[in-house]
């Protein structure tokens, strides 16, 4: 309890705090950590076949409806908010973050396939607009999956929960009665998300976003046309491996795939907190005053 | 009509016959009653939870305390008064802050509930707000000042009853600048009235603010159209 009340008053100070001072132990420096999760070596693109193939032999536990049973609350130590979905060399400045190694499994080169001019925007995002989630917006997805600290998953009846701790109160429903996606009408910060098991492997499709949040802290984007395909599969107990390909005719050139490991929070009687987030940041307004200006989205070419 | 038949019927008929109650409230593997689904209330609570005439873009509204009055200190009477003439720009709310309990129950919003034996979570439809009422352990050591508060869970018979306490001061009851203290203790009572209602109570106890313990009811309704969810209204994103 007292750990989980540290952790609460720790995070109070704001998301900004946690980005721009705390240079937190993302996938380069973690991965150096833990070369090894699940019996698999922990960088991404080595993780990806060794763990799906870890998955074939072990049968997963199942809901009483006979679904494997993925509930629980999940880290994601090697994502750790995706400080930069690509590779990332390290900024030596002060508050810089740290270096990263890509968990973009397809294409292989590491790099998000943009259309030129997207690359373009990328790289402006960086230099003039506020990281969407250092304002306390939601994270969108797959950036929920990957954000600090923990998400619970929780199955009952026809629909899948997926909430986040931190991240200023987020969470997604996934619903597993085949209805379908809403209209085109509605753009939202966390999508819609549709779910169906493929043998021992729950797909969450999701459609339906606003492309007003970033990946990561390094400006990388989306539209709103964006389509993100996830596969979660246990691969023992206590290991998932989360997969999330994306898809989005205006930004990218041909979709991509990201993978990285999900833990189980093994700790007897590890409960989620309050965060708020917006009701107690006060420095999206300096962010601001730094000459840094909200990311409305993408500006497409004429 | 055999007669086993017929007092089968009779049972179910019987609203009064609490083994008919029992077969129309759906439960849950664990024998309690199933509040999982998506719910509102239709009230007006969020504007003013006692008695109010129209006003513009305020509907009127019959209001959902017990006996109407709130029974305030004179000191916290008249901070009362001072929020009500300052409410458009002093209510927490308008600045997209988390509403508090039970403000968030009776926003005009959505949410729903997920039901495990060990936890109910709640997902409000409004600011992506969440609470974790936990069935099984005692509320955190150590005041807290959390804007939703610690949400502990318990079953009295048929009724969910939820202990809520550690809130920050930060929060209003309604637009009209009805008010607590840090020291608000909140318990609510869901209870299944049938398939598709839910008897909400909160007890309302704040010896800051408050000379005695005061009660709101109102009732959750189902959402039941096809396909019904839960979108977004992510307040200070617009």
């Amino acid at each position: 309890m007292r750990r989980a009340l540290f952790r609460s008053i720790v995070f109070a100070a704001g998301v900004l705090t946690v980005a721009v001072i705390w240079s937190p132990p993302v996938a380069g420096q973690a991965s150096k950590n833990r070369p090894v999760i699940a019996g698999c070596p922990s960088v991404s693109a080595k993780f990806h076949p060794c763990a799906l193939e870890k998955a074939k032999t072990f049968s997963p536990p199942r809901m009483p409806d006979g679904t494997p049973n993925l509930q629980g609350i999940w880290d994601a130590p090697l994502a750790m908010g995706f400080q930069n979905v690509e590779d990332f060399p390290g900024d030596p400045s002060p508050g810089g973050f740290g270096p990263a190694v890509t968990v973009i499994v397809d294409p292989t080169d590491g790099k998000v396939p943009y259309f030129p001019w997207a690359r373009a925007q990328r790289d402006e995002n960086i230099k003039k607009y506020i990281d969407p989630y250092a304002q306390c917006l939601p994270t969108g997805v797959p950036r929920q999956m990957a954000n600090f600290r923990t998400r619970q998953i929780t199955q009952s009846g026809s629909m899948i929960s997926i909430v986040n701790e931190a991240g200023g109160h987020i969470y997604r429903v996934v619903y597993m009665d085949g209805r379908p996606h809403l209209s085109a009408a509605f753009k939202l910060w966390m999508g819609d998300s549709l779910g169906r098991w493929d043998g021992t492997t729950l797909v969450i499709e999701t459609t339906n976003l606003n492309g007003r949040w970033w990946y990561d802290s390094m400006g990388h984007f989306a539209s709103d046309a964006l389509k993100v395909t996830e596969r979660l599969t246990l691969v023992d107990a206590d290991t998932l491996h989360y997969q999330a390909t994306m898809e989005d005719p205006k930004v990218y050139t041909r979709p991509w795939t990201i993978v990285f490991p999900l833990e189980r929070i093994k700790e007897k009687g590890y409960e989620q907190m309050e965060e708020a987030c917006h009701e107690g940041d006060h420095d999206a307004a300096g962010f601001v005053l730094g000459g840094y200006q909200p990311y409305v989205g993408p500006r497409f070419p004429q | 009509m055999k007669p086993i038949v017929f007092a089968l019927l009779v049972i179910a008929l019987d609203p009064a016959s609490s083994r008919a109650q029992s077969r129309t409230v759906p439960r849950t593997a664990d024998g309690k009653p199933d509040l999982s689904g998506i719910w509102q209330v239709m009230n007006t609570a969020a504007w003013d939870i006692q008695d109010h005439q129209a006003q513009k873009g305020v509907p009127a509204g019959q209001g959902v305390v017990e006996g109407n009055e709130l029974p305030y200190t004179p000191a916290a009477l008249e901070k009362k008064k001072v929020n009500f003439a300052s409410r458009a720009a002093a209510d927490p709310e308008t600045k997209c802050f988390l509403p508090g309990v039970p403000r968030i129950t009776y926003m005009p919003f959505p949410f729903q509930i997920v039901q495990t034996p060990a936890q109910v979570t709640i997902l409000y439809e409004y600011a992506h707000a969440v609470r974790n009422i936990f069935m099984s352990t005692p509320h955190i050591e150590g005041q807290l000042y959390w804007w939703m508060g610690d949400s502990r869970g318990r079953w009295d018979g048929d009724t969910l009853v939820v202990d809520v306490t550690d809130f920050n001061d930060e929060t209003w009851f309604d637009r009209a600048g009805n008010f607590h203290s840090d020291a608000l203790h909140v318990v609510e009572r869901y209870t299944l009235a049938d398939q598709d209602h839910i008897t909400y109570e909160a007890t309302i106890e704040d010896p800051k603010v408050f000379t005695r313990p005061w009660k709101m009811n109102m009732i959750l309704n189902r959402h039941r159209e096809k396909n019904f969810r839960l979108l977004e209204y992510e307040c200070f994103s617009f």
